[in-house]
């Protein structure tokens, strides 16, 4: 699905991002983790285009992002607020999304049905616009915008930040879901250990650009990186 | 400890992210501040003169305070139509230890230094040195000055009391311009001489110098009426003029129609009508439909063709220039998310130039009658309509791509220099100069309707290749797509 080779992103002489090698395969799970500043968001905006590599390609389905715009049909993605129309109201911004993607009215009402449970009934018919929902909330309709197209792959920062537990809860159940159901491709980046560990099935820790483990999870892996982040 | 706030105030200003980023506007700025600061302070050292001119016979101070009701009504117009409401600056001191009171005043004195108060000083000192002084004596005439100021700062409190009651009880401030409203209406009927009415209250000071007493006591009137209201309202949502809004608008039926395109356009329309900086330019769009009287009324302009055509290229394309020079930063806020979403460049722009079309043909047809005025205007304004939509449209989006400045569209565009920068102003040159390079040599040909047809046909050529046009465009953009992403992002 991802193939990234010799893929560097230098800022004035940093190194933020250097990856030789790193492939996703079609329905794998990865979760990225690593401390603030291990490129991880840089990492994620050169997959999704939005960022120059300074040196490298990313291909997506064997097609470089830079050269085609055909990932952009099978790729969901949410990254920070700045990925939302926020003066839309949420229904504005779902039926934009879904019309882009060719989806009626009535298969985005179904799309959103496993979504109601995290919407906690705060996010439809608010009549209010996108920018005055709280933080946690405008993160849910974020994400639920990056899944409404059914995306083969979807790529999400940090999409447990600001959720309170219950809605973490949901959202981690929901992400199971999608992969197991659906056999999206996911790619997600989390500071909290023990969700990302329960929702990928494959952890790549970051450190300084670099990928510095690389392992599939199994009932040790939280020990693991637990000690690997205890300085 | 008001001492602190003030300063804090002041580093916020220096340090605020517009006034570090250009040097070029800072120049600019400093030129306007120069320019503007010169003509009131010549103003002022010369309106004594001026006035012996115009009303022979009459005592300069007296004419001049026959005019300072006028004046300080037309001041507290504009103060309504632009003055902001230093509020949301105390949030981060609200939960420190700092007294209540002292917050309230400090939100009261930062409005004090503002352009508004201070401009003004440059024309009623010099008056007050080269005339009031003269004739009336010191002591006398900074007896006036005081009253000057104070009527000044009256104004000031005034305006912040009426506008921060908008929101709440808008019937007090609607009430408020209808008092002022009937006394500019009483003046033009002549029942009520407000000139008349002026001399006799700012001559009375002249002569009973202690009644300068009066606007400082109203000054402070106006002060505390602000004071207790704020006092009791201390909390940020209701310090706030706008509350979180309600949403508005529907979905435009009959843009759907047009597919993926109506979709953008409707998307782009929504963005315009909910964002008050957006609005803000689409009133000053309108304002300039009437630019057209300032130059067809006069014969010298008309007899040419060469300020014609500029006049031609201003009504039709403003609306264009207004919005389209800051073309794609009013996406700014949610640029990543469009270029990860399954739009085409050549679709983004394609729905720009479809949004952009329309409204400069209304403004033509809306600019038609201007017609009476010679049939010359129809054919130039049909010429600079064409170029517009055939030339000056492309010239925006070539310049669009240097636009990577984030915008804040929450604030009004009045004084909002965020985004201005070197390239706004070089954009302008092309897009107002070509069309008049172009007529050039046909007026030194003496055929200067010839000119005007080649402007129009150069548009011609830009509406029959304007796919051309849009996917060269689109490749422009893509090149530069990653820096305006990143300078986006900054905020």
């Amino acid at each position: 699905m991802l193939t990234i080779t010799n893929l560097q992103k230098i800022y004035n002489g940093t190194t933020v991002v250097n990856l030789p090698a790193l492939s996703i395969k079609a329905g794998e799970s990865v979760g990225l983790v690593g401390n603030n500043g291990a490129g991880k968001t840089t990492l994620f905006r050169m997959i999704l285009d939005l960022i120059r590599p300074s040196k490298g390609e990313v291909y997506a389905k064997d097609i470089n992002v830079m050269e085609s715009d055909a990932w952009k049909t099978y790729t969901g993605s949410y990254l920070d607020e700045g990925f939302l129309i926020d003066y839309l109201t949420t229904e504005e911004y779902f039926k934009f999304i879904g019309d882009l993607h060719g989806l009626s009215d009535g298969d985005i009402t179904e799309r959103l049905q496993p979504f109601m449970d995290l919407f906690n009934g705060e996010i439809l018919n608010q009549r209010k616009y996108i920018r005055d929902f709280s933080k946690g909330n405008q993160k849910k309709i974020g994400v639920a915008a990056a899944a409404l197209s059914n995306p083969e792959l979807l790529i999400l920062d940090e999409p447990f930040a600001n959720l309170d537990p219950s809605s973490q809860i949901r959202l981690k159940n929901l992400l199971k879901n999608l992969r197991e159901h659906k056999h999206m491709t996911m790619l997600i980046s989390s500071h909290d250990l023990s969700h990302v560990i329960d929702v990928c099935e494959r952890i790549v820790i970051l450190e300084k650009g670099q990928v510095v483990q690389d392992m599939q999870t199994n009932e040790n892996t939280l020990h693991e990186l637990e000690t690997y982040f205890t300085v | 400890m008001i001492l602190t706030l003030l300063k804090h105030q002041w580093k916020s200003e220096l340090r605020s992210s517009v006034l570090q980023k250009s040097i070029a506007l800072n120049i600019i700025l400093g030129l306007l501040v120069v320019y503007f600061g010169g003509i009131f302070l010549f103003l002022g050292f010369y309106t004594d003169d001026i006035l012996a001119e115009i009303y022979p016979g009459q005592s300069a101070v007296a004419v001049f305070n026959g005019m300072l009701l006028y004046y300080f009504l037309i001041d507290l117009f504009f103060r309504f139509m632009m003055q902001d409401l230093p509020v949301l600056a105390v949030q981060p001191y609200l939960h420190l230890p700092v007294g209540k009171n002292k917050l309230v005043h400090y939100v009261l004195l930062k409005s004090i230094p503002s352009f508004f108060n201070l401009l003004p000083l440059l024309v009623f000192i010099p008056f007050m040195l080269s005339a009031v002084v003269p004739a009336y004596g010191q002591s006398i005439a900074f007896a006036w000055l005081g009253t000057m100021i104070a009527v000044t700062l009256f104004n000031n409190y005034l305006l912040l009391y009426f506008k921060r009651q908008m929101s709440t009880k808008p019937f007090y401030t609607l009430g408020f311009g209808l008092v002022i409203s009937l006394l500019m209406l009483l003046d033009y009927l002549e029942l009520l001489q407000l000139q008349v009415v002026s001399k006799a209250i700012f001559g009375q000071v002249l002569l009973q110098p202690w009644l300068v007493a009066v606007p400082v006591l109203l000054l402070l009137g106006a002060y505390l009426l602000n004071y207790t209201f704020l006092r009791a309202h201390t909390y940020p949502e209701e310090m706030k003029v706008s509350k979180a809004t309600q949403a508005t608008g529907g979905n435009i039926a009959f843009l759907s129609r047009f597919g993926e395109l109506g979709k953008l356009i409707e998307l782009e329309l929504k963005l315009i009508w909910r964002h008050k900086r957006t609005k803000s330019i689409a009133a000053l769009s309108v304002m300039f439909l009437f630019y057209g009287f300032i130059f067809y009324t006069n014969d010298t302009y008309l007899e040419g063709f060469g300020f014609l055509i500029f006049v031609g290229i201003i009504l039709s394309g403003m609306p264009m220039f207004n919005y389209g020079q800051f073309l794609p930063g009013w996406q700014s806020a949610h640029f990543d998310g469009l270029l990860t979403q399954r739009i085409s460049p050549v679709q983004f722009f394609t729905a720009k130039y479809w949004m952009m079309v329309p409204v400069m043909t209304l403004a033509y047809i809306l600019t038609l009658p201007y017609g009476f005025f010679g049939h010359k205007i129809l054919l130039i304004n049909t010429a600079a309509l064409l170029y517009n939509v055939g030339v000056n449209v492309f010239v925006i989006f070539y310049f669009s791509v240097y636009n990577k400045e984030r915008l804040d569209l929450s604030k009004s565009a009045t004084f909002n220099w965020q985004g201005v920068g070197a390239s706004k102003f070089v954009m302008m040159l092309p897009a107002m100069l070509l069309p008049i390079l172009i007529y050039v040599p046909f007026w030194l040909l003496d055929i200067p309707y010839a000119g005007v047809a080649a402007i129009g046909g150069f548009g011609l050529l830009g509406i029959i290749f304007q796919k051309q046009l849009l996917q060269w465009t689109a490749k422009r953009f893509v090149e530069h797509k990653y820096k305006l992403a990143a300078g986006f992002r900054q905020s």
